[in-house]
Order: C-alpha cells, then structure tokens, then sequence
C-alpha cells in the first residue's frame, strides 16, 4: 500500500529516520542498560549458589557428628543466599520491565509525533486500521523483542558463560563437555520446530479471523438469511470454515507439545549423561558426592535459556519486519509547520483569488478541479453547489493546504497560498467539515479544541448562537459532558450544531461551512443560518451545501460539476439560466419524498 | 449453581470420557516414571558411590544409568501421545461447541435476536469459546498428571519417612498462598491496564480518523501532549508486572531452601529420631522441590478455571433455552400459491405490553398491490415482518390462500415470500452468491434476473462483472445500487408475494427510475405490499392502507381516500403544504 504513496526521500539531517529514532530512544535508556546488566550477572551468579551449598552439604551429611557447626552454617548460607536473590531479582525485573515499557512509550509518542507532521494526501491513501496497527501491533513487536533481547538474551548469555564455568571450575571439565552436548543438539532441533509452531499460529490466527468475520456478518444478516431460508447453507459453511480451524489449532498444539517434549528429553538425557559419567568419576575419586549432586542442579539452570531461544529468535524476526513497516511511516512526506511560539505573523485577510486551478490528488488519474476561476472579497459569502464528487470539498481542502497546489494558483488576503505558513493560514480559516467529527473528550474541548484564554460566557455564546445551547443545559454535567465512547452519545443533529459552534467561538476571517446543515430540521437550520450571517458580516463566508436554501442569498454561487464551474451567479441568475441549478431547485421544491 | 455447571461440564466432555480415562493412566505412567527416576539417582548414591563399588550383585551404575535414560524416553513417549490426544480432544470439544452455538444462531427466532446483540453472540462464538479452550490447553492438558504427580510425590514420600514428610510439608500451605496472592496482584493490574490501554487506543484510533480536524485547527502540539499523558500511564502500570513476576520466583526459591533446611536440620539433630542415608536425604530434597511446581501451576490456573467456568455458563444459558429455536421441518409444504393474503383481527405485540397492531384486518387479493402508509410507529413494518412469521402474533389469525400461516412449513412459507428491506443486506461474496444465496440457481436465471432488475449496467461496470467480490455489508455500493441488487435476488427467487420497504435514504435520481420499473414490473405479476414512502408508488397502488397507531384508520385507492377527506387527505395536503 504505501509503496504506491510516492514516497520522496527528504534531505538529511532534518528528518527523522526509523533508524535515528531508535538510537535517540536506546541512548536515552542507556543507564538502564547498564544497570540491567549488572544485575544479570549477579543474579546469574547468586543462582549457581544454592546447588553448591546443598552439595556441600550432601558430603558434610556423610559425617554428621564432626561437622555439625558447619552443616549449620552452610544451612544458614542458604537461606542467606535466596534472600539475597529475592533482593535482586525485584530491582532487577523492576528495571527492565521499566526499561521495555519506557521504550514502548517512547517508541509510540515519537510515531505519534510523525503521524501528526504527514502530509494528508500521504495519510489518505493508508488505511485507518492500518495506521492504528502501527501503534498497536508494530510498536508491540519491537518492545516484545526488546524485552526478550534485554531480560532473556542476556540471561541466556550469562547462563552460557558463569554456569558452565562453574560446572567446568567447580565440578569437571569432561563431565561438563559430556553432558551439555544434548542440549547444542537440541537447540537447534528446537529452533527448526518453533518455525512450525510459528507458522501454523499464524495460519491459525488467519483462519480464527475468517471465522470471527464469518460469525459477525451471518448474525447481522440473519433477517436475510431467514427470509430467503438459507440456514442450513450457512451452518454448513460455517462447519467447514470451523473445521479448517481445528486442524489448524491441532497442528499448532502438536508442534508445541513436540517442542516442549524435545526439550524434556534432551534435559532427561543430559541428567541421564551425568549420572552414569558422574558416578564414575565419583568412583575413580575426581569429584565428591556433593559435587555429583551440584552437577545436577546446575544442568536444571540451563531449561530457562533453551526454552528462551526459539522465541527470542521468533521475536527477532517479526520484530525486524515492525522495523520495516514503521520505518516506511517515517519516511512518509511531512508539513512544514513552524512552532506556534515562533509565528507572529499577523491574521491573514479574507479576500481569496483562485486562478486557473487544475488539480488531481496525488496517485489519481482523475482530475479532481478543472480550471476553476473565483474572487471572494472579505466580507462576502459564496455558495458552492454540485453533485457528489463534483469537486466541492476539494476546493476546501486546497484552501487549507491540506493539498499541495502549485504556485500561483491560489491567492489569500493577496499572497501566494505556498508563501503562506501553514499555521498562521490555518488560524485564519475555520473549515467546518462536513463529517462532524467528535473527539471523546468534553463539550467545552471539542468547541475550543483544546485551546486555552476562552471564557466562559464566549462558549455558551458560541453554543447559543449554534442552537445546541439548551440541549447542552439539559446535560448534567453542561458544557463539561464527556461525549463519545466513554461519555454521552449525541444525535447526528446535536453532533452538527457542536460543530458548528465553532465557527462562532475562534476568531478567523474567513469561515467554511462544508455540507454541515444536513441533519437540521428546516427551523433549526434557518435560525443558524441566520446567525451564521450575522456573525459573518465582514468575514469571508463560503457555504457548501446541496440544499438551495443554504446558499440561495449568497452574494454568489457557483455550480460544480465534474471538477468544473459550470454555472456561477446569484440565485434569481441561475433560476433563469435554466440549466443544472434549476434542475437542483426543480428536483427539491416538488421532492416527492413523503416522509410522514 | 455450582452444580448447574458440573452438569454442564460432564455434557461436553461426555462424548471423549474413554479417551480421558486412557489419558489419566498414561499420566500415571508417566508420573510414576517421574518419581523413579530421583529413586534411581538415591541407589545410586546409597548403593554404589558411598560405598565405592561399580557393580552390585549383577546391576552396575551404568546400568541404571541406562535404565534412567530409558524411563526418559519411554517416558516422554507416553507423554507425547497423552498430551497430543488432550489438545485433539480439547479441540473437538470446542469445535462441537462453536458448531452447537452456530447453529444455535441461525435457528433461533427473530425474537431471540433482537433481545440479543449481534456483538454479544459474536463475543459468545469467539471470546467465550476461546476461554473454553484455553481451559484445555493450559489446564486440563496438566491437572490430571500434576494431581497424579503430587500424590505419587507426597506418598513416596511418606513411605520414606512419615515424620520427615509431615515436617516438610509445613511449607506447602505457604506455597499456595503466595502463588495465590501474587496471581491475584497480577490480575489486577492486569485489569487496570486493560482499561488504560483501552482509553490509549481510543485515543489513537480517533486522533487517526479525525486527522483532518487536527490539521485545519493546528491542534497537534494538544495532541501530543495528550498521546504523551496516555503512554507513560499506561507504561506506569505496566511495569509493575515486572515486580510482581520477580517476586514470586524468588519466594518459591526461599521456600525450597526453608524445606531443605528443615530436612537437613532433622537429619543433623537426629529430632524424633529420624535418620537419613545421604542418598535419601538427596532424593527427598529433589522431591520437594519436585512438589513446588505442580502445586505452583494449579493454583495460577485457578483463574483460568474461574473464567471458563463463567464462559462455559454464558455459552449453555444460550444453547439450554430451546424455546428460541424456530421449528423448520414441521408443517404443510406449499408447493404452488396463488397469493391471498388475509389479516384477521390480528393483535400483535413485541414486548408482550404494548400493542403494536391492535385487531387489524385486511385482505389482499392475488395479483393486487397495497401500501401500507402511516407515520413512524404505526406498525406498517411490523406487518410485513408478521407475514413471514419472523414473529409470532398473540391474537388472530394470517391466512395466506385461506391457510393459517401457523400450520405452514417456516421454510416454504418464506420461500413463497420476497421481502426488499431498507437497507438490503450485502454478503462479502460475490454479485453471483449474493442473488443466490446459497440456493441452486441456474446463470442463464441469474443473468434474467439481473436484467429484470435492471442492474446489468451496474454489474457489469464492475471490474469483475458478476463475479466481483463485495466488500464488508457491501460497503463500496451506494443504497440504490443495494436495492437493485435486491431486486435481482427477488428475480432470481421468484416469489409468489413480494414486500418492498421502500428506501429513505437518498438515491440519485437515475436509479430511482430504475428502482421504479423492477417495482412496476414485480407489482404486475405478483401481490405486493409497499412500506411507501413515494407519492409514485402510494398513487400507483390497487388498494391504500393507513395506520396510525396500530389501527387501520382508512382503506381505498387514492382518489376515494383523497375524496373522503379523512387521515389520508390530512397527510397527504400537510405534506404539499411543507413543500411551500
């Protein structure tokens, strides 16, 4: 998908770079780093405690009555130590649980960051679910990954390097050699297995989801079903879909069993190895009972690390692919948008100038604006009218730079719209898009957007004027209601009229209502729009819409049709023109839609 | 209520009771193994090294080395084949399962599915079964060997030495509560941060949709600073499963070396007179902590039984309640119908309360057409959801060719009646299966239908014509053009009786006409029943209906109820008047 976005490499040093993110994340924990690793080390080593005392012990026990002061001071080194290791394996896991969980949270307000700095003509073209799966399952797999590599890859090394030592100090460098041979054998065995397990899981999840959609969409249309009697066809396409399901969930079970089995085996040899090498050793006298018997309790610290490694090598895997997807993100186009701090450049005037404007979204053959021409002076109000794709909203889009055009193109308040940052032409514009789009969060943000300096009496002013006012009141918590998922649910007319209270609230000179009327009643509608006129009187006011009587006292209207101006007036010129704004008027005056 | 669950519970494992009894003796087998083998390790101790010799009577330590290696093998074998028949008989139970709960679904009445969300059946046949499964894979993979495997332990044990065991065992209560207390902590957590990361991708997954809204109002700098307060919460509880996961490891160990401790103690001071050779000393240190992991993995799972438990009764609260299901085979079988319809004092009700028609009467004879007109909740949809008895009245009688629709097969009663909803449902297959719908359907038929329904232009514009795949509920066709779609399904089916709730939704004008000819086409053949909501179709009509309230208020063509003056006529001019 987002190879096709025409992604263009920007110049270095300024961009953010997966690669350069990461690193600017990793230095950031580098202390945790270090104190992780040193806490592995000495976890590592305390554990290797335990088996040598009880071996100690084991050979002390052969002549109790000489060494008991010893047997008990060995036993008192024993809880000593586990005590001991209690204290550092709290610090420690603490740590890096901080440590992964830093770098998730890291990892995600820099993606954040980038995604809010996209081009939107780079956005549009990427799924939302997509986009959400970046943060979810992507940024997931590399703290996974970074959690496996910093609290297992370490201990697998650590186990590697201190336990054997011990084994081959401490006990015998034959035996040692002897009985860990298995377990070099086995970790490759399990690799390979852990390939399948991983393969069929994920044939698994694909055949898990099929069903779970198969499910949703059968128990939503069981009115269709019912009627045209289809039941027993979709049991039984639901049977062989649950079927292939089984299967597959069997053969992830049994690769897992197999590995988890392979393991026990090559450990049950490894322990079988020692006792027979072990005993003869401890015939011909090279090592003592309680050393056979450290032996084997050290053998038990080397199940974590090979039951570790497939996964941490799964992990690697999917982890690098996260890389690569996300990699991708940042190299996605970005606005330059200046700090708000840094902009003093003053509101931009109302008066727009679009010359001879051509334009076709990014990656679309078709043209989306043909040609057009308009002047809208501070102070009047334009109406756009047209069919659905006719252009309207992209007009609106490229007013706001939320498209690139090209150079002399498009004039506001007299300069260049590409000369224009972005911010400031933003401040000075308020687009009221047409899909009344809500934030979860209160009443009060969603008409400020999160702004600070209104006063109250500014809000309930804006709110009034919109005629949500005394829906609002009704509300137990008023202008502080959380709305959406974890709030009140509001009607699409309620939605609407939020919306367009903010164009009473922020200040800008010039005010685009976008199709926001829709989901009035006729009374309603026409008290906003009268309200919309007053406030608007020396604002630079432009309404879409498809309903006549929006836009019928428009200083001017235009048509649109396919990308073009077809017909452009005022409302009586239009009527007599006969042409596409008659059919309109024609088809609304005599809709012989009963809706009773 | 516990005893609800057990019944249900012997239900589903019923059928495999064989195959678990076979399983719980190679348990045994493989647990007596277990315990043989540290044994081995005792003689070898006791037997040979503590008194310097290789061989004993004919056995030499390499022997029993090999018999050691042997029990690993035969072992893991017999482990192998009992855990590998578990996961396939916990697989069969959950896919009878979720066949059982489908099945369920499709034969429930209409009733049932209003009272129950879609999501809710969705989270039943997924979620719900998915905890039933883990239940298999987690806990009754183990529990049989783990039980077996603790009481094998504590018994040898015993044998060994009774006074030295009950000492040991001293730790064991300490074990369970600390796996029990650290299991519960985790969970908790567990929840709280479900419930942050919920509101984290909330948040997310709306900056994502609204980031148009973000742009033209700069509020991104708000944003950050918000995604930043969601990430370190939900990094601030996250973490502290670290604490817990390190705890409770640590503990355990502290236990084993308490119980070491207490064996060797006794051992040392001779306490009760208890005396050890070393080898049994060894053997009962590694028994202990033998014991420790079993005890451990069943009290974590307690969780997981808990949450199957509650899983398993939300699944059979849905499959016990029969009386939902709707009887598809009983019935007289239409084979030829000439279309009657006949209301008789029908009074219906969704709730059982409240009246949705009160006593409404009417006859519709074949080959007419009727509208059923009134305001919203009048019961004019309703009528058309009785006629194919998606419910059941409580009062009267629906005679279709003089039959009582009670006594007529469900399937052949629907088979004889096309219904065009609102909103026509879209399958994600193709245009082909989504006129077929799973019937058998000649092409040359299908082909008829789709030019009958006048969607050839529409279809075949597509990139794969006929065969394109749709998306999601049809989600990339406009309402008119699901409506052809519709039609084409009627075509292809052939219907005696067809009922249209006409569309509110806008529809460009072109495919209204369309829409308009498939309705002229079909009402000249076959009885019709229009939900009207167009002049066109409420003037075009043999016979008009008007409800208001669940009552039939008026009854005629349009002139005669224009003429009369009446509920009609108010409608009708109040309508005109709103116009201007």
């Amino acid at each position: 998908m987002i190879k096709l976005l025409g992604t263009r490499k920007q110049k270095k040093g300024k961009t953010h770079k997966m690669k350069k993110t990461l690193m600017d994340i990793l230095k950031k924990c580098k202390w945790l780093f270090v104190i992780i690793i040193v806490f592995v080390i000495a976890n590592m080593y305390f554990l290797t405690f335990p088996a040598r005392i009880i071996g100690d012990i084991i050979d002390l026990l052969y002549d109790i009555e000489s060494n008991k002061t010893e047997i008990v001071n060995n036993l008192v080194y024993l809880i000593l130590v586990s005590i001991a290791l209690l204290f550092i394996r709290l610090p420690w896991r603490s740590v890096s649980s901080f440590t992964s969980r830093t770098f998730e949270m890291l990892l995600k307000n820099k993606i954040f960051d980038q995604f809010l700095k996209i081009k939107m003509s780079n956005i549009q073209n990427i799924k939302n679910g997509e986009l959400m799966s970046y943060f979810t399952q992507d940024v997931s797999e590399m703290r996974a990954f970074f959690y496996k590599v910093i609290s297992y890859g370490t201990r697998i090394v650590a186990t590697m390097i201190i336990v054997t030592y011990t084994m081959m100090k401490g006990v015998n460098a034959k035996l040692t050699l002897a009985t860990l041979c298995p377990i070099v054998v086995t970790a490759f065995l399990v690799v390979k297995i852990k390939k399948y397990v991983e393969q069929n899981f994920k044939k698994s999840q694909k055949y898990f989801t099929a069903l779970s959609e198969y499910v949703q969409e059968s128990t939503d249309a069981i009115r269709t079903t019912k009627a045209y009697s289809g039941e027993n066809a979709k049991l039984k396409e639901f049977i062989r879909k649950n079927k292939v399901l089984r299967s597959s969930n069997i053969a992830v079970e049994m690769h897992s069993t197999l590995l988890s089995i392979c393991i026990k085996i090559c450990f049950g040899l490894c322990y079988g190895i020692s006792l027979i090498y072990g005993s003869k050793l401890v015939l011909e006298n090279s090592i003592t009972v309680g050393e056979f018997t450290a032996f084997q309790g050290y053998i038990g610290l080397f199940v974590g690390p090979v039951e570790w490694l497939p996964s941490l090598i799964s992990r690697g895997k999917r982890a690098a692919l996260a890389y690569k997807r996300l990699d991708k993100v940042f190299k996605l186009e970005k606005e330059k948008i200046l700090p708000i701090s840094d902009n003093k450049e003053a509101m931009i005037s109302g008066n727009i100038v679009i010359k001879n404007l051509t334009y076709n979204y990014p990656a679309n053959i078709e043209v989306a604006l043909k040609s057009i021409n308009l002047e809208i002076k501070q102070g009047q109000k334009l109406g756009i009218i047209g069919t659905i794709g006719s252009g309207k909203t992209t007009l609106a889009n490229l007013l706001l730079r939320l498209y690139q055009v090209k150079n002399n193109t498009i004039f506001i308040g007299d300069r260049d719209i590409n000369d224009i940052e972005i911010t400031n032409l933003r401040k000075s514009i308020c687009y009221i898009t047409q899909d009344n789009f809500l934030f979860s969060t209160t009443l009060r943000d969603n008409i400020s957007l999160f702004k600070e300096g209104y006063k109250d009496s500014d809000i309930s002013e804006s709110t009034k004027n919109a005629l949500i006012y005394d829906d609002i009141s009704q509300m137990k918590d008023g202008i502080n209601t959380v709305i959406g998922e974890r709030g009140v649910d509001l009607s699409g007319g309620q939605k609407q009229r939020i919306v367009i209270s903010r164009a009473f609230l922020l200040r800008s000179n010039i005010v685009i209502f976008d199709d926001t009327f829709s989901a009035l009643d006729n009374k309603t509608e026409e008290q906003v729009l009268k309200n919309v006129n007053e406030i608007c009187k020396d604002k630079t006011c432009i309404i879409i819409s498809n309903r006549i009587s929006d836009i019928k006292d428009a200083d001017n209207i235009i048509v649109l049709d396919d990308g073009q101006i077809v017909e452009e007036g005022k409302h009586q010129a239009l009527l007599d023109y006969n042409g596409l704004y008659k059919k309109f008027y024609d088809k609304q005056s005599s809709k012989d839609e009963i809706n009773v | 209520m516990k005893n609800k669950t057990l019944i249900r519970v012997k239900k589903m494992l019923k059928p495999h009771i064989k195959a678990i009894l076979i399983i719980s003796f190679l348990a045994l087998l493989v647990s007596i193994g277990e315990i043989v083998k540290p044994y081995l390790i005792k003689i070898v101790i006791d037997e040979y090294l503590s008194k310097k010799i290789y061989t004993n009577g004919i056995i030499t330590v390499g022997m029993i080395g090999a018999i050691y290696i042997g029990i690993v093998l035969l072992g893991n074998a017999i482990d192998l084949i009992a855990r590998m028949a578990t996961s396939i008989i916990g697989e069969d139970v959950i896919y009878e399962l979720r066949n059982k709960l489908f099945r369920y679904t499709q034969y429930a009445n209409i009733p049932f599915h209003d009272k129950t969300s879609a999501g809710k059946l969705f989270v039943r046949i997924t979620n719900d079964v998915e905890d039933i499964s883990t239940l298999f894979k987690e806990v009754v993979s183990t529990i049989i060997k783990d039980i077996i495997l603790i009481i094998g332990i504590i018994v040898i044990m015993l044998i060994f030495s009774v006074k030295l065991s009950l000492l040991t065992f001293l730790v064991i209560p300490f074990v369970i509560l600390f796996t029990g207390v650290m299991t519960i902590l985790l969970n908790k957590i567990y929840d709280k941060s479900k419930i942050i990361r919920t509101n984290l991708n909330t948040f997310l997954a709306e900056s994502i949709y609204g980031s148009k809204v973000i742009k033209i109002f700069n509020i991104q700098k708000e944003k950050r600073i918000e995604c930043e307060g969601y990430t370190r919460d939900f990094r601030n509880t996250r973490f502290q499963e670290g604490i817990i996961q390190a705890l409770l490891p640590a503990i355990m160990t502290i236990l084993e070396n308490i119980a070491v401790t207490i064996i060797v103690l006794v051992c040392t001071y001779k306490v009760y007179g208890i005396t050890l050779e070393v080898g049994l000393a060894y053997v009962f240190i590694t028994y202990i902590k033998q014991l420790f992991e079993p005890i451990t993995r069943i009290v974590e799972n307690i969780e997981v039984v808990e949450e199957a438990v509650v899983s398993i009764n939300k699944v059979y609260d849905i499959l016990d309640e029969k009386e939902n299901l709707e009887n598809l085979e009983n019935g007289i079988e239409l084979n030829k119908i000439e279309g009657k319809i006949e209301f008789r004092n029908v009074w219906f009700s969704y709730d059982n309360e409240n009246w949705v028609l009160e006593d409404v009467s009417f006859v519709v004879e074949p080959g007419e057409s009727i509208a059923l007109v009134g305001k919203t909740g009048s019961g004019k949809t309703t009528i058309t959801n009785l006629i194919n008895r998606f419910y059941e009245i409580q009062k009267g009688e629906i005679l279709i060719d003089g039959i009582n629709i009670k006594d007529i097969n469900i399937r052949s009663l629907r088979s004889h009646i096309g219904i065009i909803l609102q909103d026509p449902f879209i399958f994600a297959e193709s245009i082909k299966d989504n006129i077929k719908l799973n019937k058998n359907i000649l092409d040359e038929d299908i082909y008829s239908a789709i030019e009958l329904a006048s969607a050839n232009e529409f279809i075949y514009s597509l990139p794969n014509g006929i065969d394109e795949i749709s998306n999601e509920r049809g989600n990339s066709y406009s309402a008119g053009q699901k409506q052809l779609l519709a039609f084409a399904r009627i075509f292809a089916h052939n219907p005696d009786i067809f009922v249209l709730d006409e569309a509110t939704a806008n529809i460009d004008t072109y495919t209204e006409g369309l829409i308009q000819k498939s309705i002229d086409r079909l009402s000249k053949e076959k009885t019709a029943i229009f939900i009207a909501h167009r002049l066109s179709t409420i003037v075009n009509v043999d016979k008009i209906i008007v409800l208001s309230n669940g009552r039939i208020v008026e009854e005629g063509n349009h002139t005669e109820l224009l003429g009369k003056g009446g509920y009609y006529a108010k409608l009708y001019n109040s309508y005109y008047e709103s116009l201007g």
